[in-house]
């Protein structure tokens, strides 16, 4: 995890740090354990755990194929689950795959607008480097911008006729709209039974894990959607979900 | 008595709200035609098993429409719904059957796009239906969409009239928490057939004028019953002073905030207080009935408020009737919109314009750029063209349009390619750059006779995919073979209705359209409009296409080539590829002609040669046609 106050050598490395800035309200000890899995039972530690009903926004970017907006599907689900008033407006391009793709998330508000104001985002979860940026402008000052390292070339950038962003580049502005960055590199996924774990639902565990979405959202309910929102895969996305969350829970 | 409601938290979209809400009020025939944002409506109803009521997507939006007004002329529930684009193609007949006005209720859904999420005009459809005289009704929510659809029908019969629902992108595609209610299924109803010519039909001015009338009454009985039922919510704000007098013209602001806008309004005042806002000062009038105007309303908040703050998405329809109110009233206090104050005609209503209307409506200190957020970052953004899937077959055509221009020696710059709706205006993007325009349903052909007339002098294209050839092009080649215009139309025929989410449409394979129906196929249609050039091509075999396309293009008269090949995206999804393609490493010299001609998503370049996602790729072997080293082979052996 890499927070303000880290330089850019660690932030190329991809670990996950804990803030070692500002002090921030950690998750608590409600340990839970995920029963359905068949051969494993995944446990979490969350410490000073304490939920706050609050208004909170998210504002989603990345490409198409991404599963960007299933993240955001997922919230949306656990909010219903904890009776948050809650609208969820995904916004997709008209390319089937690889287009930008963008999603905004509003939990505790009623009546709701679907459009996060400019300056108006608690969080910004982005999926790809240089479509980060397009959400740059959406984080509220303070708020935590988690930005997961993949880059996908649009055709014109991989030919070499047309240019691309740094990672420092991105995460410059990041500071410069005032957002707290939080950095997952991309090739650094998790392997569950040698295979890279979806990268959605690491971003996903890693977002509820570290920002202030795990005080409104019940990780263990997210938990509970992640589980039993698809038939295949259980433990996998599982294992997804909780090695994001415990990255973060761990300081590692 | 006490009735056990039977109700359900889901979570839904505004589209699918009103689908489920249109169900709750037993609506028995639904029509309409895909385009953004509105299609999950029926996309909704589709998906479901209805055995008691009829659900179509239909040829285009005036059909559809049509459709839907005769059952509801013959006393059925009925819903159409169309994006504004389709509004255009479908008002014909809404003018006309709003004369008629309808005896089982008749609803109209129209989804606007300010902001522009889905390429089209930011057209404010309001003013269809304060043209047509027709009632329109604006949720300001998801939820409020499942309520106001069912109150649709309901004053629909009532007035006699069709009436209107208007969503805009960001409550049709918004998902949020509703209590849906167990469907009803549609009233008993024998089909009334009643004959009446002075009624259904415009025959003679005596006739037009009386109905004429007839809507004008409508439309105030429509407005009479949004009254009783209380649609319009007046908040009025507590009266600030009785000791000292005057109550009038002293009692602080007014709101009018119609549709969305009125979702934005909390969130706005709680950022507002921090300027010296203060909420109870302040009436508001929610306009969820836009049309007829609230006069009666309006006036209340005229008489009530010193300034009135008018908070509308795209034309200030409200704002001027508001002001033509004021005028009467003689009212001396300020309006603040569109036409005097901060707002513009262009994009979507937010917390954004809450807080800045209040701000210059109250003169409170609110910053300018309070909402303005760090711009400058997406300057940096890679550009990201959308291009077609991998596996498109429209790829393959618009690689041979472009290879028949260049073999008659022509360039790309000479030779008009009109283009129309849908997949097929990818062509305009790179690689291709093949197409050249974009306006509306049918287009291209009537734009191609155009040039031609012009004086072109080099072989005039029209490119059309399938769907949008039945919904508008028909007309438009039936125009062309008439007069024997020289001209060459390339229809794109992959099956489906690809862009707004693949429905079906009359060309798609019997097998996959609902039972009973039958496929029209565009094969047999075209020669039998007496096209006596006709061609069949698979775009996948880039070479055969570009040859036929460039006899085609050096013959006279009307040529049509009908380039056929399923949409990859849905043949993979029934587990079928074109082929296998793969790369032979050592014959690569990452030239990197595939991925300049082909754009296909699927390719990228490695270290040693390029390489093809296999998840990605369709096996179309495109990318192996444009290869001229043989570093990418078709074929089965791995």
């Amino acid at each position: 995890m890499i927070n303000e106050s880290m330089n850019n050598e660690q932030l190329a490395n991809g670990e996950w740090r804990m803030a070692n800035g500002e002090p921030r309200d950690r998750p608590h000890v409600s340990r839970f354990t995920f029963h359905a899995s068949r051969n494993t039972d995944y446990e979490l530690r969350i410490t000073n755990y304490e939920l706050r009903i609050t208004n909170y926004d998210v504002y989603l970017v990345g490409v198409g194929g991404q599963g960007v907006l299933t993240i955001g599907d997922v919230l949306m689900e656990a909010a219903l689950q904890q009776d948050i008033p809650a609208s969820f407006y995904p916004t997709k391009g008209m390319a089937q795959r690889g287009g930008f793709v963008k999603a905004q998330l509003r939990l505790g508000r009623q009546p709701v607008g679907p459009n996060v104001p400019e300056q108006g985002a608690d969080l910004v979860i982005a999926m790809e480097v240089s479509e980060a940026l397009k959400a740059v402008r959406f984080v509220k000052p303070g708020g935590d911008f988690l930005l997961f390292g993949h880059v996908w070339p649009p055709t014109a950038v991989m030919l070499g006729k047309a240019s691309y962003p740094t990672l420092e580049q991105v995460l410059e502005q990041v500071q410069e709209a005032g957002g707290r960055r939080h950095y997952l590199a991309a090739e650094n996924l998790p392997l569950y039974e040698g295979q890279p774990v979806p990268a959605n639902i690491f971003v996903l565990g890693a977002a509820v894990g570290h920002s202030g979405l795990g005080q409104v959202l019940d990780p263990s309910v997210v938990a509970q959607v992640v589980q039993t929102r698809w038939k295949k895969g259980v433990e996998r996305n599982l294992f997804a979900f909780q090695a994001g969350l415990s990255q973060m829970a761990n300081g590692k | 008595m006490s009735v056990e409601v039977q109700l359900e938290t889901r979570i839904v979209t505004g589209n699918e709200a009103l689908a489920l809400g249109a169900l709750r009020a037993g609506v028995r025939v639904v029509t309409g035609y895909p385009g953004t944002p509105s299609s999950g409506v029926l996309e909704s109803l589709v998906s479901m098993n209805l055995p008691d009521r009829h659900v179509e997507w239909s040829t285009n939006e005036k059909v559809a429409f049509e459709v839907a007004a005769g059952a509801a002329w013959a006393g059925q529930r009925a819903l159409c719904t169309m994006k504004m684009s389709g509004l255009n193609v479908a008002y014909d007949s809404v003018i006309s059957i709003a004369y008629s006005g309808c005896t089982g209720g008749l609803v109209i859904y129209v989804a606007d796009d300010p902001g522009v999420s889905a390429g089209m005009a930011e057209q404010d459809s309001r003013g269809f239906a304060i043209m047509s005289d027709l009632p329109m009704l604006e949720p300001a929510s998801v939820a409020e969409t499942y309520r106001l659809i069912q109150v649709a029908f309901d004053l629909s019969e009532r007035a006699e009239t069709p009436v209107f629902v208007r969503l805009v992108t960001s409550i049709a595609n918004a998902h949020a928490p509703v209590e849906v209610e167990e469907p009803i299924p549609p009233p008993e109803r024998e089909a009334l057939l009643a004959r009446d010519i002075a009624r259904y039909t415009k025959a003679g001015a005596t006739i037009c004028m009386a109905q004429h009338r007839d809507l004008i009454a409508r439309l105030q009985r429509a407005g009479q019953a949004i009254r009783e039922m209380g649609l319009n919510e007046l908040h009025l704000s507590p009266p600030k002073s009785m000791n000292n007098g005057a109550m009038n013209n002293e009692q602080g602001l007014g709101i009018v905030a119609s549709g969305v806008t009125a979702a934005y309004l909390e969130e706005g005042f709680e950022i507002a207080a921090q300027f010296g806002f203060k909420r109870d000062t302040v009436s508001i009038l929610r306009v969820v009935a836009t049309n007829p105007f609230p006069a009666a309303e309006v006036r209340t908040l005229l008489r009530h408020c010193s300034t009135v703050l008018v908070l509308e998405e795209l034309e200030p329809y409200l704002e001027k009737n508001i002001i033509v109110e004021a005028h009467q009233l003689g009212f001396q206090g300020r309006i603040v919109g569109k036409l005097d104050g901060p707002f513009s005609r262009i994009g979507e209503y937010g917390v954004s314009q809450v807080v800045q209307g209040v701000g210059q409506a109250l003169g409170l200190p609110v910053p300018a750029d309070l909402f303005r957020g760090y711009s400058t970052a997406e300057q940096l953004a890679a550009q990201r063209p959308i291009t077609v899937c991998a596996g498109c077959p429209h790829r393959g055509t618009f690689l041979a349009l472009n290879q028949a221009i260049r073999r008659l020696k022509l360039k790309k710059d000479e030779v008009m390619v009109t283009g129309d709706i849908g997949c097929t205006i990818l062509g305009m993007n790179p690689p291709f750059d093949t197409v050249w325009n974009e306006v509306a349903m049918g287009a291209s052909l009537g734009l191609a006779q155009g040039y031609v007339y012009a004086g072109t002098k080099t072989p005039v294209i029209a490119t059309i995919g399938d769907s949008t050839f039945f919904h508008a092009g028909l007309p438009a080649l039936v125009n062309a073979v008439q007069h024997q215009v020289p001209l060459t139309l390339v229809v794109m025929d992959n099956g489906w209705t690809g862009m707004t989410g693949m429905q079906v449409n009359p060309g798609t394979d019997e097998a996959f359209q609902p039972a009973g129906n039958r496929r029209v196929d565009i094969a047999r249609l075209i020669p039998a409009l007496g096209v006596e050039q006709f061609f069949v091509i698979d775009p996948l075999n880039l070479d055969e296409s570009a040859s036929v396309i460039q006899n085609a293009l050096t013959l006279p008269g009307v040529k049509v080539v009908l380039a056929r090949q399923e949409c990859a995206i849905q043949a993979q999804r029934r587990g079928l590829r074109a082929g296998q393609v793969r790369v032979v490493p050592e014959n690569c010299n990452l030239c990197k002609l595939c991925i300049t001609r082909t754009g296909c998503p699927a390719i990228t370049i490695g270290e040693e040669s390029i390489t093809i996602d296999p998840d990605l790729c369709y096996g179309c072997g495109l990318c192996a046609q444009v290869c001229n080293r043989e570093a990418i082979r078709r074929g089965l052996e791995q």
